[in-house]
């Protein structure tokens, strides 16, 4: 039978033209955002020790979030804190607030450092300050906190329906006959990791996802599987070549030389206010934008 | 956490309102969360409809089909010392593994089966309400939350200590709920965890040492104690008035093991429901529910509500004419209103000026396209955990 918790997917005009993008975000940019956020979702799920489970969900809940909101309105901190706390809640593996601050301020007290550095190359070695008891940084987080989980619950529509791939990996690892290559298995899981700092969640659905896993992953340990017409493997799972292959661009656009610059750039936009401000100094960039999605 | 009754300016339909206040510590609560997602979703006659959602900065405002009353209420005030007639039971009986099956069909375990949580409509129809506690199961996740369903009404593999349960613990409520609808009380009334557990097996009887050890090979998590050798009592000694139909299903229902435990949709051809024993049930009672019980279904709280407004015929007329404004007022008398006119007032303003934020927020992402994921079962049997960003820098 047909089931109705459907997984909500961003429609073909969410994707063409996001409400960054709208806001004046060129593409490049958005996606090192997201990309960025869900890296901090990650490095914060690993230090409060946090199910996988949950780590993706938030990850998934994050980008499924700038389909329908632009970064002018929140920062990618806020919404990435928002939303690992939400779905903890989900997996049913609660978070306490003070500890996720906690942990969010170590991370956005590196970042700043990391900003601060490049610009002013004298500053010393990275160093923790753990916030003040009477400072507003603890309030200031937890209001961020409260206000993101909402958002994004009322944004999505309470929409919360997920599905994570790992499931359906191992299914047709074993399918193709090859779960018992540990190399195999591990770096396919690896892929669907990674692929989680893309918006390909929010895009496609988990079977083209994890071929286009596979794909990445027999391309790259040379290990051949029927593909030519009318026997190709990924038509087993009724994956679709040409989003496979979208799928696997995103992935491997992760992994793309990036200069110091274009890693600066994104450490310093995390909050909204930094985002207005780039958007204001640089208006033309946003037309420019626009009209390399009208041509 | 307050109910208020009210009424919808769109439709005139009576609604239930129950508000959540936000908690600057928690942020919004887990039940709402679990229970807004997942009751949008699941439209049945023989579940709780969720109408609509208004969010303020504050709290969370649902908007629920009215019922008259719960489960509880209802067999304290029509009961025989709480016990229902054996027409009602049945029809009840039916509707909720209806409203069950139809949850479980689509991947939903309620987890907090019991009589406060049905709601009984004027029609004699049993909704599933509270969702609180409900989640979606097919997302593959291996464990599950332990401090699931009210004591009274917890499977023994809950109690035992499984995080791997599946729907046949909503089965056992189920059983539970049809044992104290034959009886009129509780049929476990245990103290605490393991004092439940007790109770349960003088009843069901403790079972043999190779079933709980198999019970605690599916469910790892589960450790084993010493237990009394308790024989089983026949069901007919507990409840001496039951059918032999009601009886066995009961049996059937209420299996130590969740293995054997039979499924809700099972349920519902048991011939205790297809039998021809009573006959005016056809072999295919009509769709979502049986008819209601036999007696003129008496309104519930008469005496509370002196002032009782227009029969709902006219009602339904009027609503034609109302304006398309989705608001809701309040109606004059109610046994779930707080009878607090200022939070009265206050919630209908608040529902007036939310009233288009509303529809916005609940049409967001009507645009996407959904589509079904494929899905298997089984999360629990991938041994290996692989490095988590393997190929990342
Ligand atoms: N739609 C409704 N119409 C009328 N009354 C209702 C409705 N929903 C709930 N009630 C009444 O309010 C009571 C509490 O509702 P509900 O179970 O949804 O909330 P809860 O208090 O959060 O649950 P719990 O106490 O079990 O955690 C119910 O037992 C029932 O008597
Ligand atoms: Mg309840």
């Amino acid at each position: 039978m047909e089931h109705i918790l459907l997984v909500p997917l961003a429609s073909h005009s969410q994707i063409e033209n996001t409400p960054s993008r709208e806001d004046g975000m060129p593409h490049g940019l958005e996606e090192d955002l997201r990309a960025y956020g869900c890296k901090m979702i990650h490095e914060a799920g690993i230090l409060l020790k946090q199910k996988q489970v949950a780590v993706a969900t938030a990850q998934i809940i994050f980008q499924r979030f700038w389909f329908v909101t632009s970064m002018k309105h929140f920062g990618i901190g806020d919404i990435g804190m928002g939303a690992l706390y939400l779905a903890s809640k989900l997996e049913e593996c609660v978070l306490r607030m003070r500890d996720l601050i906690n942990i969010y301020d170590v991370l956005l007290q590196r970042e700043t450092h990391k900003v601060k550095s490049h610009t002013h190359p004298q500053t010393k070695k990275f160093h923790y300050t753990p916030m003040s008891y009477f400072g507003n940084t603890f309030y200031d987080l937890k209001d961020a906190i409260v206000v993101s989980e909402m958002q994004i619950l009322k944004r999505l529509g309470f929409n919360m329906h997920i599905t994570l791939p790992y499931n359906t990996l191992v299914n047709y690892l074993r399918v193709l006959g090859l779960t018992d290559r540990d190399d195999v298995c591990s770096r396919a899981w690896g892929y669907l990791n990674d692929a989680l700092q893309t918006p390909v969640y929010a895009i496609y659905s988990v079977p083209t996802i994890v071929t286009a896993a596979i794909v990445l992953t027999t391309r790259h340990l040379g290990i051949s599987l029927p593909s030519t017409p009318p026997d190709c493997w990924w038509e087993l799972f009724d994956a679709d070549w040409e989003d496979v292959w979208i799928v696997c661009g995103h992935v491997m656009r992760l992994y793309r030389q990036r200069s110091v610059e274009d890693c600066i750039r994104v450490a310093a936009l995390i909050n909204k206010k930094s985002v207005r401000e780039w958007l204001e100094k640089n208006p033309t960039t946003g037309d420019q934008a626009m009209a390399v999605i009208r041509s | 956490m307050n109910y208020i009754q009210g009424r919808s300016r769109t439709t005139n339909e009576i609604v239930a309102l129950k508000e959540i206040h936000l908690d600057a510590e928690e942020g919004t609560p887990s039940t709402a969360i679990r229970e807004i997602s997942l009751m949008k979703e699941l439209k049945h006659v023989n579940i709780v409809r969720l109408h609509d959602v208004i969010h303020t900065e504050t709290k969370l405002v649902l908007i629920f089909e009215y019922c008259d009353q719960d489960l509880k209420k209802y067999m304290d005030q029509h009961g025989d010392r709480g016990a229902l007639d054996p027409m009602t039971v049945r029809s009840f009986m039916y509707q909720l593994l209806k409203g069950t099956s139809f949850c479980h069909e689509n991947r939903v375990l309620h987890r907090d089966l019991k009589p406060q949580n049905l709601l009984i409509n004027r029609k004699g129809e049993l909704k599933l309400g509270d969702f609180g506690l409900a989640r979606a199961f097919g997302v593959p996740v291996n464990t599950f939350s332990n401090e699931v369903v009210t004591l009274w009404y917890r499977a023994p593999d809950v109690l035992l200590g499984s995080r791997t349960y599946n729907t046949s613990i909503d089965v056992w409520s189920c059983g539970c709920i049809f044992a104290e609808m034959i009886s009129g009380v509780p049929l476990f009334r245990g103290r605490d965890n393991q004092d439940q557990l007790l109770h349960i097996m003088r009843i069901v009887g403790t079972p043999e040492d190779r079933v709980l050890r198999k019970i605690a090979t599916e469910s790892p998590e589960i450790t084993l104690k010493q237990y009394p050798r308790y024989p089983k009592t026949p069901f007919q000694q507990v409840l001496p008035k039951a059918s032999a139909q009601a009886i066995d299903l009961l049996e059937r229902l209420l299996q130590f093991d969740p293995s054997k435990r039979m499924t809700a949709t099972e349920a519902l051809s048991h011939p205790y429901f297809t039998g021809t024993t009573n006959p005016s049930y056809g072999l295919t009672p009509p769709p979502g529910s049986m008819p209601p019980p036999p007696y003129n279904f008496p309104h519930p709280h008469a005496h509370q509500q002196p002032s009782q407004p227009q029969p709902q015929q006219q009602q339904q007329q009027q609503a034609q004419q109302v304006p398309q404004s989705q608001a809701y007022t309040h109606a004059q008398s109610g046994i779930y209103a707080q009878q607090d006119a200022a939070r009265l007032a206050q919630a209908q303003a608040m529902a007036q000026a939310q009233a288009a934020q509303a529809q916005a927020h609940a049409h967001a992402h009507a645009q996407a396209q959904a589509q079904a994921q494929a899905q298997a079962a089984g999360y629990g049997g991938v041994q290996y955990a692989p490095p988590q960003y393997a190929h990342g820098r």
